[in-house]
């Protein structure tokens, strides 16, 4: 029996998966650099404007049971395009062609190998955006992989470097660990519901004495996207791997990887296990209240600007955590809250990130040679030197701690404390509520030191026309929305 | 859920029985044998001839590459199976037959890469 599919919903993800391949081929067969990169974000540009094309329409989904099995069950499809799925296809097909403006430059200076480095970074995309509209646990899981392998291979690419071959090695084995403890969390859930689709697990009448195996299934599944989102007590890879990746990959990792591990979390949560959310509401608002005290606590003492950034994106991961902590009350205000806050914070770390690539890449003055680890000291003065690059990283930092001007990371944490709030939690509004008053003071104390007098031997910043454009987007997004933040705010839309 | 436990405390006598009959035969053996160990005697036993060298041995990690090679052609082969006893029945046809060429296809891009970065090539 043939299946219809629906190829104008699978656009995105097709253009993105045939374009990692035709870069494979290209480079294979002596394709010059500079066209690769072109390739690369070019068809993720197609694949944004085919997203952007989607959201004026109607509601798609493809791969769905066929009626003949369908029996008196919902439609069942495993691919649905809605304007949740097409939120976050927009939100990482942009990330990732600011990720790859950044990634010009490090190509060249790390000496990586081009054409596989392009083909890594679009089959991670194609993953993240399958990952989003996926609506099966199969299929959740394929996605994830398909986001995870290239990147251990990403983190790894400076094949000189033992750091950065450490950084693989973690990030391989948690990510296999965590794999396994979903897997097992599956095949409970399964077990016990008999059901692989989402919105059958939700109907399924599971029997009071399997009540418990399905718990622990449920549990087991959120520990698997915990590994992947750099949640406390299973956060302790992101460091070190945001460390040892070239920066761009860091970038990608705490922008895309996170943002489509949350949407995948927020699917399974909202669509499949609603039923439970008396099990999982309670270990969620722990975990989330965990993530953001340990994160921000530890990232007061960081001296180097990538592990600073590094535990900040953990602490984040625990307000976006939050509102999910209400369970299955009040569940799609606060998956909406959960969404608004990737979105939001998506646009604002990738800034920050973009910044300190480009400071990465100064030259000492009158020599060719680039600085060694860079700390947060060595930030001293920037706004001398580079009022621009200055102002943009101050604002993406404030935007960051949630204080105006940065209005868009204000309104993320308003969103967030209405959530959590109104659907009960206010013991956990208050732990964040502490917490921000925290994140403020390494956040503040890094943006006062670009003000600060330069002390540092004098530097050349010439960071290119790729770089230079990557901060002023991602810059000009952070603008945008902090003058009109409802933007996100009201795209925002529950998952189908 | 008693007599589901109950079903492996059956497995787990059998694995004390089985271990038992393995270690009671060994450490019988062991305590009627003689034991005048000499050099000889004592030496790694490899089809009679003497042993050189060490235990540790290194293999190229060409034979490596071979063997994830063969590992696309393994898979290749498992779905085309499955494929083939179906794709000439009713209700298939030409849109069958172009998705299993599109998987080929894939499989081929990525062997063609293999070729081109000269893994292929026998040194």
């Amino acid at each position: 029996m043939i299946q219809g599919i629906d190829y104008a919903a699978v656009a995105p993800v097709l253009l993105v998966a045939v374009a990692a391949v035709l870069v494979l081929m290209l480079d294979a067969f002596g394709t010059p650099r500079a066209v690769l990169g072109w390739v690369s974000s070019g068809a993720l540009a197609l694949g944004l404007a085919s997203v952007i094309a989607l959201a004026s329409g109607d509601r798609r989904a493809t791969f769905c049971l066929p009626s003949g099995l369908r029996g008196s069950g919902p439609p069942s499809c495993s691919y649905v395009a809605d304007h949740f799925t097409l939120l976050f296809q927009g939100l990482v097909l942009a990330a990732a062609v600011v990720v790859v403006l950044l990634s010009v430059g490090e190509i060249t200076r790390s000496a990586l190998p081009a054409g596989e480095y392009h083909f890594l970074l679009l089959s991670a995309t194609a993953g993240a955006i399958t990952l989003v509209a996926a609506r099966d646990l199969i299929t959740l899981v394929v996605a994830l992989e398909t986001l995870s392998l290239p990147v251990f291979a990403l983190v790894a690419l400076r094949r000189y470097d033992g750091v950065a071959s450490e950084a693989s090695l973690k990030l391989f084995l948690v990510s296999v660990i965590s794999t396994a403890v979903m897997l097992f969390g599956i095949s409970l859930v399964y077990g016990a519901t008999g059901a692989m689709h989402l919105d059958r697990i939700a109907l399924a009448h599971v029997p009071a004495g399997l009540q418990p195996v399905a718990s622990v299934g449920v549990v087991l599944v959120i520990a698997g996207f915990a590994f992947k989102v750099a949640v406390v007590p299973f956060h302790f890879w992101a460091p070190d791997v945001y460390q040892g990746s070239p920066l761009p990959v860091a970038a990608f990792l705490s922008v895309i990887s996170k943002a489509a591990g949350f949407a995948g979390l927020a699917i399974t949560l909202a669509l499949g296990f609603p039923a439970y959310g008396h099990v999982w509401g309670p270990l969620v608002g722990v975990l989330a209240a965990l993530t953001m005290t340990l994160g921000n606590l530890v990232a007061l003492r960081q001296r180097h600007p990538v592990r600073l950034l590094a535990w900040s994106s953990v602490a984040q991961s625990g307000y976006m955590l939050a509102p999910l902590a209400v369970g299955s009350h009040h569940l799609p205000q606060a998956v909406a809250a959960t969404v608004a806050y990737v979105a939001l914070y998506a646009v604002m770390n990738l800034g920050a990130f973009a910044v300190v690539t480009a400071f990465g890449r100064r030259l000492r003055r009158g020599t060719a040679s680039y600085p060694s680890l860079d700390e947060l000291a060595d930030y001293r003065g920037l706004a001398r030197r580079s009022p621009l690059m200055a102002a943009a990283l101050a604002f993406f930092l404030i935007c960051l701690a949630g204080l105006p001007p940065g209005i868009m990371g204000l309104f993320a944490k308003i969103v967030v404390f209405r959530a959590a709030i109104g659907g009960g939690v206010t013991w956990l509004a208050v732990v964040m509520a502490l917490n921000t008053v925290i994140g403020l003071y390494y956040y503040l104390a890094w943006a006062v030191r670009l003000f600060a007098a330069p002390e540092a031997e004098p530097y050349d910043l010439r960071t290119g026309p790729a770089v230079g454009l990557a901060i002023g987007v991602a810059a000009a997004g952070a603008v945008v929305l902090s003058v009109a933040p409802q933007i996100v705010l009201q795209t925002v839309s529950i998952v189908t | 859920m008693n007599t589901y436990f109950h079903d492996y405390l059956v497995v787990f006598v059998l694995v004390l029985l089985g271990a038992g009959i393995v270690a009671g035969g060994l450490g019988g053996n062991r305590l009627l044998r003689p034991h005048r160990p000499t050099r000889e005697k004592l030496t790694t036993y490899e089809c009679g001839v003497d042993p050189v060298g060490e235990g540790w041995a290194q293999s190229y990690v060409r034979y490596y590459v071979f063997a994830y090679l063969y590992v696309v052609f393994a898979v290749d082969a498992v779905f085309l199976f499955p494929w083939a006893t179906v794709f000439a029945l009713k209700g298939y046809g030409p849109t069958t037959l172009g998705e299993m060429f599109v998987f080929l296809g894939f499989l081929a891009a990525g062997l063609a890469y293999a070729a081109k970065k000269k893994v292929l090539s026998w040194v």
